[in-house]
């Protein structure tokens, strides 16, 4: 009874077991299996139309948005909250002592996290454009 | 899977899965710190990722079921996406290997060599004799009646906590705040 | 060998160990920044199985607050290292000692 819960999560090591098995089996057989190309230099550099390629291969790439991702973080944290939440929400309803606190207390939650997107937005923090 | 459950005792796997996730995580943590392959701040984060993973492994042994889900989501999935996101933004090249100086080594060792004291000490103090036996189910409902019951007033806080943030990222990235 | 509390805890102090170790020798700010994530996972995990062990479920409610201070932090912190980088191009510690912007 102690590890039934346990075991439940028993498919799912499986499912990552056969995930990694089958890359790792693909990507090995491909080696055995494949006619390896003699690699050199020329072959070896990007294709630019016939042309050398100029400067780095990795060129940097602007990310405008990651004042976004930042605060993306930080309302999915608030989601990591309302989950247990839910899950009590009716017994904690139901219970006369408990009644006016699970409602209260993500309401007020809620709230306060509002107010940030509010700041946010009255900010222009979602505006990438510029 | 009934057969999978006689081929190997059921109190014996998560036994052997505690070796294999433990080693995982400690292996993708040192190539975390020290990759020997690559000084890249890329590979780092990968790793990280791949460490978190691996705890999230630990802690569904140790029946922190929600918890492995959070640990997931949260750091696998939006922290290390954030992390990616700023070493591309920053365009970080590639770190030379340098020797490490040596009074900095000398203070990593000797506060590395602290803590193994006090957890040492920590482990020897303790009766060892008297093994716990686990028993905590982290049940999401029991987990949710505690956050909600005994700790509402940290949660609260946590929503202050989380505004604060919000109002620091924007001041700092805004360059042309008003 | 049956895994008890001590196991997981070695684990816990370990990692904790190699954090400290990049935060106080590596240089590049970022890989710090993930050394210090990998220190507040070292302190959930010691948290986790002191919970499964103690048999109360405080630990693992803890263990959601570090996770939000966790995030929060990261999101500031690396604001401000971009805020750094946009001032001095760099994001290596030995090139920000002095505190004038």
């Amino acid at each position: 009874m102690e590890q039934s819960q346990l075991m439940q999560y028993l498919p799912v090591l499986m499912l990552i077991v056969v995930a990694i098995g089958f890359a790792a089996g693909t990507l090995t057989i491909s080696v055995f299996l494949g006619q390896s190309a003699k690699r050199t230099k020329a072959k070896d550099m990007a294709y630019e139309c016939g042309a050398n390629p100029i400067g780095e291969n990795t060129p940097r790439f602007s990310i405008k948005f990651h004042l976004v991702a930042m605060l993306f973080i930080l309302f999915d944290i608030e989601v990591v909250f309302l989950y247990p939440w839910a899950v009590v929400y009716r017994d904690m309803l139901a219970d006369h002592a408990t009644r006016n606190l699970i409602l209260g207390s993500m309401i007020s939650f809620m709230f306060i996290l509002f107010a940030g997107y509010l700041y946010a937005l009255k900010k222009k923090a979602f505006d990438w454009k510029n | 899977m009934d057969s999978l459950q006689n081929l190997i005792p059921e109190t014996m796997l998560p036994d052997m899965m505690f070796y294999v996730f433990a080693g995982l995580t400690l292996g993708f943590g040192i190539l975390v710190v020290a990759n020997p392959f690559s000084r890249n701040p890329v590979t780092s984060a990968m790793f990280l990722v791949l460490a978190v993973i691996s705890m999230a492994g630990l802690f569904v042994l140790l029946h922190a079921f929600f918890l492995a889900a959070v640990q997931v989501i949260v750091y696998a999935g939006a922290v290390m996406v954030l992390f990616l996101f700023v070493i591309m933004l920053l365009d970080i090249k590639d770190e030379q290997k340098r020797k490490i100086k040596k009074g900095f080594l000398l203070a990593g060792l000797l506060s590395v060599g602290t803590i193994a004291g006090l957890f040492i000490k920590g482990l020897h103090a303790t009766r060892l004799d008297a093994h716990p036996s686990p028993t905590t189910e982290g049940d999401t409902a029991l987990l949710g009646k505690l956050l909600f019951g005994q700790y509402v007033l940290p949660f609260e806080v946590v929503s202050v906590l989380l505004l604060v943030a919000m109002v620091g990222v924007i001041l700092l990235s805004k360059k042309d705040l008003k | 060998m049956h895994a008890g509390l001590e196991h997981y805890l070695t684990v816990s102090f370990l990692l904790f160990s190699l954090g400290l170790l990049g935060v106080i020798l590596r240089r590049n700010l970022l890989v710090i920044y993930m050394s210090l994530e990998l220190m507040l996972n070292a302190a959930n995990l010691a948290l986790v199985s002191f919970s499964r062990f103690n048999d109360n479920l405080n630990g693992q409610v803890l263990v959601f607050f570090i996770i939000t201070v966790a995030a929060a932090e990261v999101s500031v912190g690396l604001a401000l290292i971009v805020a750094l980088y946009r001032r001095r191009q760099s994001a290596h510690v030995e090139d920000l000692t002095t505190m004038k912007l």
